[in-house]
């Protein structure tokens, strides 16, 4: 969650949002939320589980440009 | 019952004298979704998260927060919006934020109360070039 939040203060065009899976879960079930922590760019799921900072840089930003 | 015990409050009393710089916590309330499998029907998160953020915020003088009702640009409550220096910058949470969780939200805390960017230098530099606008929810548990 730390590098989602890393990534809104270093860019004003970045939101990062971390969202408790169980209080919300129609919007758990929407994104097919099965692992956390599931990542989701603009609203479309992409991965589940930790990475690091280079490979969440460059999954971010290839699913921006999708 | 308090949210830290006297150990824990002194051990995130130092870590926020990190701080560089105030943080504004808003906690937006409004219609929850509910109901929350595993929770007692009547609990009330807004309530909770509104307690939590009060107690985190009693343990530094360099952080602040305030409640509003249905903020602008927030859709599902309770969140908290970490803001250094007031400013909205983009960093939010969704929920009551307890347990292991409650790392995250001070996580945020710790990371809006730095002046600098903490990531590494070539990925400042891939997000200089970013032209569009872009948002990453990461779905978490407290557990």
């Amino acid at each position: 969650m730390l590098l989602a939040y890393r990534l809104a203060l270093a860019s004003p065009r970045i939101c990062a949002s971390a969202v408790e899976a169980t209080e919300f879960p129609r919007l758990a079930d929407e994104m097919d939320v099965t692992a956390v922590p599931t990542v989701v760019v603009n609203g479309a799921p992409q991965w589940a589980g930790s990475v690091p900072e280079r490979a969440f840089l460059e999954r971010v930003l290839a699913a921006t440009f999708e | 019952m308090a949210i830290f015990r006297p150990e824990e409050q002194e051990k995130v009393r130092e870590i926020l004298t990190g701080l560089e710089r105030p943080v504004e916590l808003v906690v937006a309330l409004g219609p929850e979704e509910g109901p929350v499998p595993g929770a007692p029907p009547d609990f009330d998160f807004g309530a909770e998260t509104t307690r939590v953020v009060e107690e985190l915020c009693a343990l530094s003088e360099s952080l602040s927060f305030r409640v509003e009702q249905e903020p602008e640009g927030v859709a599902r409550f309770p969140a908290v919006l970490v803001r250094p220096e007031g400013e909205e910058v983009g960093v939010h949470y969704y929920g009551l934020p307890w347990g292991y969780e409650l790392g995250s939200l001070l996580g945020a805390v710790i990371e809006a109360g730095k002046r600098e960017p903490t990531l590494r230098p070539e990925s400042l530099e891939a997000l200089a070039g970013l032209d569009r606008d872009l948002s990453i929810d990461v779905f978490v548990t407290p557990t």
